[in-house]
């Protein structure tokens, strides 16, 4: 059995950055992830990381923005303390060599982002995300932390009611190995790959998120599906938001800009569930082109895409044969991020789960609410997996951590017979795992997407029955143990699969439309009933249970929920 | 392109008793114009054969997974386009396939481990030794502007997919060479204002395995699909080495003779210029070399006689011309350009 202080599984920017708090501190700290470091998906993140950096900004204000961008079900001590640290984190970022682009007097770059009263996105071109993940990756080297490279989630372990650590599959050779820790933080990004459209990673998965719910950690606001508004029309890539910050237009078959109609302020930069259901809306109207609209760049001409969207010019020419300069991009709304997760105090800790940290996407801390606002994601990934790592070495050195869990060395036997299980199935009579992802995905996109109905949302839970059944009987070709890819993707889709359940229930149970949540039969925000967040939990027969948990506020009279208008 | 079946050759492998064997599996895929390699891949591994093993991510050719041997050169699965390896395309610099086959492999230059897997250990284990971070020291700036960064930003494109290190040839020769991606990250570090110790780094890299190991074929520029361009960092990196006056080695020193010999006689002295940039000793050990050479009729007049252009005043020319407008190689990043494949 290997042993270390504190585990966290997932190497992207939230993991590293707690990693990086567990090192500097002197502890035993290691990292797992599925896939190598650099090919997390935080690196897919364009646009950039909000901070009141500037003098004539205020952190108060962006805080302000991010209470109402979440529609008011945001939890306000969270925000505060996420705008109130941004500054500080982004020049830690600068300060371990991120390369933040420059204003002439060599001060941090900032550019526009929507629903924002202030430009306070800092970027690195087109490429903020991998930039960051970048340095955080070269102070992991730095610091020689210990990372378990291509290690895959099999189950979070407990001793009682504390995580204890978690068995991990080493997926170059297939063996098992079972990890003790004194402090896990889950730092495995979203699951958006739920959605047939989506621009997220094929790893993003939930796998932390779905074995945490297992380990008896409760979930929060996973009704909360952020649509991008512009995904790539065919492969449902991101095209950022950072290019309606420098002056795009959206458009429609004819040709004419339409969010007047929708946001006459904000226009494209009004919130983005409000952009997505505005294009949604037109599509449904027939001011589309096979299921999208239009962005439209050509007016910046082409010395400012070749100098700010470069990555954004080259992913249209490489995957819609469209090059910005001459011709509008095709895009439509795409499932892009999940705002629920593992529900966390402000520090990161799970209240259910002694011992059990998230953050990142993974976490529900819940800074984003009903809607995230752009550019708060990465900011959410250095800000708490700075101040979670630093509580996981706290919790380690002076609290409950200190003592050692214990682990069970039936909790290898029991992931090592599931694995059997799986390649003892026979392809006769079985359930293909490709048809399963794909009805599930496509009837999550449908009935559980943009806009959502009673009758919809039942729909899409006749298909979690469904794929809930068909797991039962999933079978994998690839009976080896040597980087088992098929039996990896077989438990994936089990994890996405526990996800849609939660998800839809949690849909099902809000009537009301808020942020995220557009329900054509609630239409109506419901301030009076659902200023609260669902919780869901898993019990050890799998059974899902929905609760509530109050929505935490601070004594601040301007977050009081008022109409959002953009 | 319209809908159609395409054959996809595959290159597949298992390790059998610590040994890899490899055959190649063909699989009739239904494709259309946005078809990708990686689109083609999946579709396999989901509806005909679980088996296929491959790394693949971000589909947007960000993260660097999905690198493999795609007909004739490294590329990102998820960023080639079937039709394009089959039509060809000048723009992405493809020639259209041979019999109308799409074939995938594994990346070369580095062990597999299945199918098209390879083990991504070796190269990353060279990154780290060039200790790619940030560091305190005496050369350290911290006065950045808007420009600080314009040498950094295309290096700092890189996603470490290892299509460069796969289809590098002096890795071929050298397989201890760090390979291009090392060396494109290094310079990331030596072109950043912030780095404390610049100097130091031209060092080490101007020792064996380093930046004087790249013979300059062009094929890294070629295989990089974010068009990072890393041959031209190393050239960047070689000539702020001679700069900082570190030419104490084989590589600086032969750059140096060859610059010589142009300026003085218009043409290169070949077996002068070994004696200069190896020593006597090292020029000895090259001797067998230099026999087959001769066998061969490679072996040009050894003496400096006879040996002179006609217009050396036009050669001299060209040397004032450059002394006077030097050229800047390309690694500022003002367009990421199309990339290979």
């Amino acid at each position: 059995m290997i042993q270390h202080d504190i585990l966290i599984i997932g190497a992207g920017l939230a993991g590293m950055r707690a990693a990086f708090e567990g090192i500097s501190a002197g502890l035993d700290t290691a990292v797992v992830s599925k896939i190598h470091p650099l090919r997390s998906h935080s690196c897919a993140a364009q646009g950039g990381v909000n901070a009141a950096i500037n003098p004539k900004d205020d952190w108060r204000h962006h805080a302000y923005d991010t209470v109402k961008g979440a529609d008011y079900v945001g939890d306000q001590d969270s925000i505060d303390l996420m705008c109130s640290e941004a500054p500080q984190a982004v020049l830690d970022m600068d300060a371990m060599g991120c390369p933040f682009s420059r204003e002439e007097d060599g001060t941090i770059a900032q550019r526009a982002f929507g629903g924002q009263n202030f430009p306070r996105t800092a970027y690195a071109a087109d490429r903020t995300g991998h930039a960051m993940l970048h340095t955080l990756w070269e102070q992991a080297i730095k610091l020689g932390t210990k990372v378990y490279d291509e290690y895959f989630l099999m189950k979070i372990t407990t001793d009682g009611g504390r995580a204890s650590g978690a068995i991990v599959m080493d997926v170059k050779t297939g063996k098992l190995h079972q990890i003790n820790a004194k402090a896990v933080c889950i730092a495995t990004g979203g699951y958006g790959r739920l959605f047939a459209s989506n621009t997220n990673a094929m790893t993003n998965t939930g796998d932390g998120l779905a074995h945490a719910m297992r380990a008896g950690a409760a979930a929060a606001d996973l009704e909360f599906v952020q649509f991008h508004p512009t995904g790539l029309r065919n492969s449902g890539i991101l095209i950022s938001e950072g290019v309606r910050g420098e002056g795009a237009y959206l458009i429609g078959k004819d040709g004419q800009r339409f969010m007047q109609k929708y946001a006459p302020n904000k226009l494209e930069l009004a919130s983005r569930d409000v952009v997505s259901r505005s294009m949604t809306t037109e599509i449904m109207n027939g001011n589309g082109v096979n299921g999208g609209v239009f962005l439209d760049v050509r007016h910046l001409g082409r010395d400012l895409i070749l100098e700010r969207l470069p990555q954004i010019r080259q992913l249209s020419i490489d995957f819609e044969g469209v090059d910005p300069i001459d011709q509008p991009i095709p895009v439509r709304p795409t499932c892009h991020y999940t705002m629920g997760g593992i529900r966390t105090n402000k520090m990161g800790q799970s209240e259910q789960l002694q011992g059990l940290f998230a953050a990142g996407e993974a976490a529900c801390v819940s800074v984003h609410g009903a809607n995230r606002l752009g550019a708060n994601s990465l900011l959410e990934t250095i800000v708490f997996g700075k101040i979670t790592g630093k509580d996981m070495v706290d919790f380690v050195t002076n609290r409950e951590g200190r003592e050692r869990p214990k682990s069970d060395a039936g909790d290898v036997q029991e992931v090592s017979a599931q694995i059997a299980q799986l390649k003892a199935r026979p392809r006769e009579g079985g359930a293909k795992q490709s048809d399963i992802r794909k009805y599930l995905t496509e009837a999550m996109q449908e009935y559980c997407g943009v806009f959502r109905s009673a009758e919809g949302l039942a729909q899409a839970m006749d298909a979690v029955n469904r794929a809930k059944a068909d797991m039962q009987k999933v079978f994998v070709d690839d009976k080896t143990d040597a980087f088992n890819t098929d039996v990896i993707t077989a438990l994936e889709l089990g994890n996405l699969v526990l996800l849609a359940e939660a998800t839809v229930m949690a849909a099902i149970e809000r009537t009301e439309s808020r942020g995220a949540q557009s329900r054509i039969d609630y239409p109506k925000r419901d301030d009076a009933n659902w200023i609260v967040h669902i919780t869901s939990t898993v019990d050890p027969n799998g059974k899902l249970t929905l609760g509530r948990d109050a929505v935490r506020t601070v004594d601040n009279p301007q977050y009081a929920p008022a109409e959002r208008v953009y | 392109m319209q809908e159609q079946t395409v054959t996809f050759r595959i290159l597949r492998g298992t390790i059998v008793n610590d040994k890899l064997v490899q055959r190649t599996q063909d699989f009739e895929v239904p494709c259309d114009a946005t078809t990708t390699v990686l689109h083609a891949l999946e579709w396999i591994k989901g509806e005909i054969d679980g088996t296929l093993t491959f790394r693949r991510s971000c589909r947007a050719s960000i993260c660097g997974s999905c690198g493999m041997y795609i007909n004739g050169r490294s590329r990102l699965a998820c960023k080639t386009k079937v039709n394009d390896i089959l039509a060809g395309n000048v723009a992405k610099n493809i020639a259209p396939a041979k019999d109308g086959v799409i074939e995938v492999g594994p990346q070369r230059n580095q062990p597999v481990l299945k199918d098209l897997v390879v083990d991504i250990e070796p190269f990353y284990a060279k990154v780290k030794t060039l200790d790619p971070f940030v560091q305190d020291g005496p050369e350290k700036d911290e006065h950045v502007t808007k420009d600080s960064f314009s040498q950094v930003n295309m290096v700092s494109n890189c996603i470490m997919c290892g299509a460069c290190y796969s289809d590098c040839t002096a890795m071929v020769e050298n397989p201890d060479f760090f390979g291009p991606a090392a060396l494109a990250k290094a310079y990331r570090f030596v072109a950043d204002p912030r780095e404390g110790n610049k100097t130091e780094r031209l060092k080490e890299l101007s020792e064996k395995n380093g930046i004087w190991d790249c013979t300059r074929c062009n094929m890294c520029i070629d295989a990089c699909p974010k068009g990072v361009a890393p041959m031209e960092a190393i050239v960047k990196l070689r000539s702020l080495a001679m700069e900082a006056g570190i030419t104490d080695n084989r590589g600086a020193k032969h750059a140096m003779v060859f610059k010589d010999d142009i300026a003085t006689w218009g043409v290169l002295n070949e077996p002068f210029m070994l004696l200069k940039t190896a020593g006597v000793v090292g020029a000895l050990g090259q001797l067998g070399n230099a026999l087959n050479l001769a066998k061969v009729g490679k072996i040009p007049n050894p003496f400096p006689f006879d040996h002179k252009v006609d217009k050396l005043d036009e050669v001299k020319a060209i040397y004032r011309e450059l002394q006077e407008n030097p050229i800047d190689v390309r690694t500022r990043s003002d367009d990421s350009g199309p990339g290979a494949g």
